[in-house]
């Protein structure tokens, strides 16, 4: 569709370099207001946007602490970042948190939105409760987890050695670590979640619960059998918010490592993707190594984007796409774990 | 139509004339205000609050003084590749060296009358703000000598020696302190005597007279001397002793509040950051002895000018005169920074008995460690090798890694930054 | 008839249970900002709220410039949506409603933008806005993000099927241009549209964090998150007072969310139904 449109812009370029007798106006002249109206953005993202990320492709091929002067370095900084065991450390990092974030997540959203959807008081009070994590700052959120996190004073080892049990060392265990950014995550989007499976369920109509009644389906039968797959898009919606999001997570481990000069954590367990690049560019200001990071990034999201893409777009044939995505991210764990196994090795060896 | 274009036209040339404006590149604050940048326990509030009325000496300049909290070089490093709101003035820790390579974005303190103060510093802490090629990017503040900090209620409750010469005769080196940590763990349960690991390593290394690099730039970090303070830190970890609250965490500060932290080896100003800040309930009940492993020296900062100063002279009037041996005896009062000014020792503001340590004369510990600390020298490249050796401590700690694992991720590691950074 | 009633009464037990893990963030908030610090750091801890909360709130007020920071917020947050509304509604109102050469063409190039991450570039943005001189100022805030994809896509789809084609007709009949018809026919269609990207653009910016972190380099012009996270950072040891100021920096957007947030709520979903 672009590349017709490109062509048909091209004809008419063309065209107004030789006026007819009868023509009116030219379309370009015509259509002034409307470039004018869309301009904005396409300037605004040609200086903030398109002219950045052009930048950055030249600047990572150098080394420079955004400071001095400049140095050309060629690929280096790209090997560098390839053979970097903190990098993967940082992506598989990443995905870990996503996983076990997202997962229970959009599980708990399901069930809440079921309940809310059967429910019929005090349904707009609960909507509100349920979606103020949402809108309440990851900061203060950090902060707050973070001493109910904590090893020394915080409330969940109170908990724990209040029932007999050991305290754990949440925030100095690289697994624990994950388990309250996790937390953090699903705690401000389980309810906004919720909100909009409930606008999907509420989409449903109750026709086909009637019928399946008649038929005397259980509860959980229908739930599982017509809600959840009349669901799909909605899910597939949550599901895609959520990997863009998941992917991007920098906040939680910044305010809870960010004054321990080592911004993942202990054992680096926090250390996402977004926060190495901040991390590498910013604390220690090297510009060209986060130019490559930023790209990297882009890679992952791409690939991410494109089964996100054919999970949501191929409703026509839909098995076929969604086992095309499983291959691909099967592909994506095999490298992960290959890769994985190769920095060992590399380290082993050394 | 026309009417639709030329509001067009209006806001497009609005915004055009928005996007291409330049904006100042002058330092940051008023046209009369020098601005400076540094952190918490760095300087004395009633001298800063003297400058912030007028600069003494400084052409009618007020200074306009900011605390940056954690990432602090972040800020001053992500400033100065900003290239404007830069501070007139900022604080450096002891990492000095790690500036160097930018010494450019600093104002060269000898231009600016620097050196007919030299005779009043610490020969050696003066040096250290000196680049090889005889700039002078930063002047000394403080310097930080070491000692062994510890609760005199708790060492009389575990039945130990409580007198700062008693601890001290008892506790001369770091295996007699471990096994004086052990008996105080014993009677009183969940009792550490550092933080966490790193402390301990950083604190061990402060004692020493050579650190990573030598003056000539040879890589030394993987040396006898790091890899037993490396081992010391990974024993007091192994025995228990450690609090594991990581550096920088608030978990670090809730140690030192509810009292889990009783015996500490630290610099001088961890006396404000730690329990005069942490635990003022505890006043009293501290006290401090040299430290075991002898003396040592660990932070102490600095100040430098950047090449953005509006008024570089009211700029230097400032720091010589915050940085005098009076007013240096004044910050040793409150926030307990050590003079580098020698002639400040014999100020009787400085053997003023300190109530918070149990009416103690503290100066005398510290001087006597400042006195015999051997000096070290720091390169450019400490952070990068620091921070690896550092996480990969961290990795020990958590039980993630054996101590020989963590030790070789770390050496490698170094070997790849140092080489990606061209200084092997 | 029995077990419909238990059902119900299950469901509101599980959801009941569901608001109390929403809330018990902000009520541990309240009750470590209303105690002293030394009762937040021992064992047991204090589980009730303290007596101390105004003290240390007023701790907060003397430390950081609190207002300061909620005024620059406020400025960067409101300036960001009404550029935000205005350039989107009339990009989107373009692109709904009026045929021309390179239309689709562009729409593409901007649906393609949303592939970008926004960190990609992040370097080369800081490093082209220090060029600018902006680094600092609250431009740097305001400006880049002052039209997005999102926005126009979103308005884009309501667009087109809020404005009838009809009413832009008779405006062009009456010798209205294109600014007029979007002032007099777009703009009075598509203010719930609008109430929605705008209540969602302002919480974006107000919450925003790493981009904030990065430019606002001048400690006196620091944004709401930005100066928390110093007040945690230089004020570590008072916790306490950190909590309050924490406290402190959700209470304004919870408050505007309590008055208008139903409307939100339903457009957060009518929204997502849409793509």
């Amino acid at each position: 569709m672009a590349v017709s449109d490109a062509v048909r812009s091209t004809a008419a370029v063309t065209t107004t370099k030789d006026p007819g007798p009868d023509r009116p106006p030219s379309k370009f002249r015509q259509a002034l207001p409307q470039y004018a109206a869309v301009s904005p953005f396409f300037i605004l993202f040609a200086i903030f946007g398109a002219f950045p990320v052009f930048f950055s492709i030249w600047l990572s091929f150098h080394s420079w602490d955004g400071i001095g002067t400049m140095k050309w370095v060629g690929l280096e900084q790209y090997s560098y970042l390839l053979t970097d065991p903190t990098f993967w450390k940082s992506i598989t990092n990443t995905l870990i948190i996503w996983v076990i974030s997202t997962v229970p997540m959009l599980l708990l959203a399901l069930v809440i939105a079921n309940s809310l959807h059967n429910a019929t008081r005090f349904r707009s009070f609960y909507r509100i409760a349920y979606f103020i994590p949402n809108i309440t700052s990851v900061v203060a959120v950090t902060m707050v987890f973070g001493s109910i996190f904590s090893n020394n004073f915080g409330l969940l080892n109170a908990f724990l050695q209040s029932i007999g049990l050991d305290k754990i060392e949440w925030l100095s265990q690289p697994w624990g670590i994950k388990i309250a950014i996790a937390s953090i995550v699903a705690w401000r989007w389980t309810g906004y979640n919720a909100i909009i499976f409930l606008a999907g369920l509420q989409a449903i109509s109750s026709d086909i619960y009637e019928a399946a009644k008649m038929d005397g389906a259980s509860p959980s039968q229908t739930f599982w059998r017509i809600t959840v797959p009349l669901l799909r898009p909605v899910i597939l919606f949550t599901a895609v918010t959520s990997t863009i999001g998941g992917l991007q997570i920098f906040t939680e481990s910044q305010v809870l490592f960010g004054s321990s000069g080592a911004i993942g954590g202990p054992g680096d367990g926090g250390l996402t993707i977004v926060s190495y690049l901040y991390d590498n560019a910013f604390g220690s200001n090297q510009f060209g190594y986060g130019a490559a990071i930023g790209w990297a990034l882009f890679i992952l999201i791409v690939l991410f984007s494109i089964i996100n893409w054919r999970l949501i777009g191929g409703n026509d044939d839909e098995r076929i796409t969604k086992r095309a995505a499983r291959r691909v991210q099967r592909k994506i764990a095999a490298e992960q774990v290959a890769a994985d196994k190769a920095g060992k090795e590399h380290a082993d060896a050394h | 139509m026309a009417v639709t274009r030329r509001q067009f036209l209006v806001l497009g040339a609005g915004a055009m004339a928005g996007l291409t404006g330049c904006g100042s590149r002058s330092s940051l604050g008023g046209a009369d205000q020098l601005s400076m940048w540094t952190w918490t326990g760095s300087v004395n509030d009633a001298l800063i609050g003297e400058a912030e009325k007028a600069i003494p000496g400084g052409n009618g300049k007020q200074l306009s003084m900011t605390r940056i909290g954690g990432d602090y070089k972040t800020k001053v490093l992500t400033a100065l590749a900003g290239k404007s709101m830069v501070p007139d003035i900022i604080g450096i820790n002891d990492d000095v060296a790690t500036y160097f390579p930018n010494a450019d974005q600093f104002h060269d303190l000898h231009a600016l009358g620097a050196d007919k103060f030299k005779g009043d510093f610490l020969e050696w802490k003066w040096k250290l703000g000196i680049t090889p090629e005889n700039r002078m990017m930063a002047y000394p503040m403080d310097t930080g000598p070491t000692a062994l900090f510890y609760r005199r209620d708790v060492f009389d409750k575990a039945g130990l020696p409580t007198e700062p010469q008693d601890v001290a005769a008892a506790a001369p080196d770091w295996d007699s302190y471990i096994q004086l940590g052990k008996k105080l763990k014993q009677a009183v349960p969940g009792s550490a005597i550092t933080d966490n690991i790193t402390s301990v390593y950083l604190y061990a290394l402060a004692q020493l007279p050579q650190r990573y690099m030598t003056a000539d730039g040879r890589y030394i970090g993987d040396g006898e001397h790091i890899r037993k303070a490396w081992e010391l830190a990974i024993r007091v970890v192994k025995e228990g002793l450690s609090a594991n609250a990581q550096e920088g965490s608030t978990d670090a500060n809730a140690v030192v509040t509810n009292g889990r932290l009783v015996a500490f080896i630290g610099a001088v100003w961890w006396a404000q950051l730690g329990p005069k800040n942490a635990a003022p309930k505890t006043k009293g009940l501290w006290r401090v002895t040299p430290s075991p492993g002898g003396p040592g020296n660990r932070g102490g900062s600095f100040l430098a000018i950047t090449k953005y100063c509006k008024d570089p002279e009211a700029a230097f009037a400032f720091i010589s005169w915050l940085e005098s041996s009076k007013n240096q005896a004044q910050s040793f009062l409150d926030p307990v920074l050590f003079p580098s000014t020698p002639a400040s020792y014999t100020d009787p503001r400085l053997a003023a008995p300190d109530p918070f340590f149990g009416g103690q004369r503290i100066v005398d510990v510290f001087a006597e460690s400042a006195k015999k600390y051997p000096g070290a020298y720091f390169s450019p490249y400490d952070s990068i090798i620091n921070d690896p050796l550092k996480a990969e401590l961290v990795n020990v700690e958590i039980g993630s890694k054996t101590s020989d694992q963590a030790w070789k991720d770390a050496q490698h590691q170094i070997d790849r930054e140092l080489t990606r950074a061209g200084a092997i | 008839m029995r077990t419909e009633k238990v059902r119900t009464v299950v469901g509101h037990v599980v959801l009941m249970f569901g608001v109390l893990v929403s809330i018990f963030p902000f009520y541990w908030m309240l009750v470590m900002a209303s105690n002293t610090t030394p009762d937040i750091f021992t064992y047991p801890p204090k589980l009730l709220i303290g007596s101390h909360l105004f003290e240390n709130m007023g701790n907060v007020l003397d430390n950081i410039d609190f207002f300061g920071s909620m005024l620059i917020t406020l400025f960067a947050s409101l300036g960001v949506t009404v550029l935000v509304l205005f350039f989107d509604s009339l990009a989107a109102f373009a692109f709904a409603k009026y045929e021309f050469p390179g239309r689709n063409l562009l729409f593409g190039i901007l649906l393609a933008t949303f592939m970008i991450p926004s960190q990609l570039a992040l370097v080369p943005q800081f490093v082209t806005l220090a060029e600018f001189g902006w680094i600092g100022s609250l431009k740097a805030l305001i400006i880049p993000g002052a039209a997005n994809a999102f926005g126009i896509f979103w308005m884009r789809q309501y667009a087109k099927g809020a404005i009838p084609d009809e009413l832009i007709s008779a405006a062009k009949v009456d010798g209205a241009g294109f600014f007029r018809q979007y002032l007099t026919v777009g703009l009075p269609v598509l203010r719930p549209g609008l109430a929605f990207l705008g209540i969602f653009t302002f919480i974006n910016v107000w919450n925003d964090y790493l981009w904030p972190l990065i430019v606002m380099t001048d400690p006196n012009k620091l944004t709401l998150q930005v100066a928390l996270q110093q007040l945690n950072g230089v004020y570590g040891t008072d916790y306490s007072m950190v909590m309050a100021g924490a406290l402190m920096s959700v209470i304004p957007l919870i408050g505007v969310f309590l008055i208008g947030g139903r409307h939100f709520i339903a457009d957060i979903a009518a929204g997502a139904m849409k793509f």
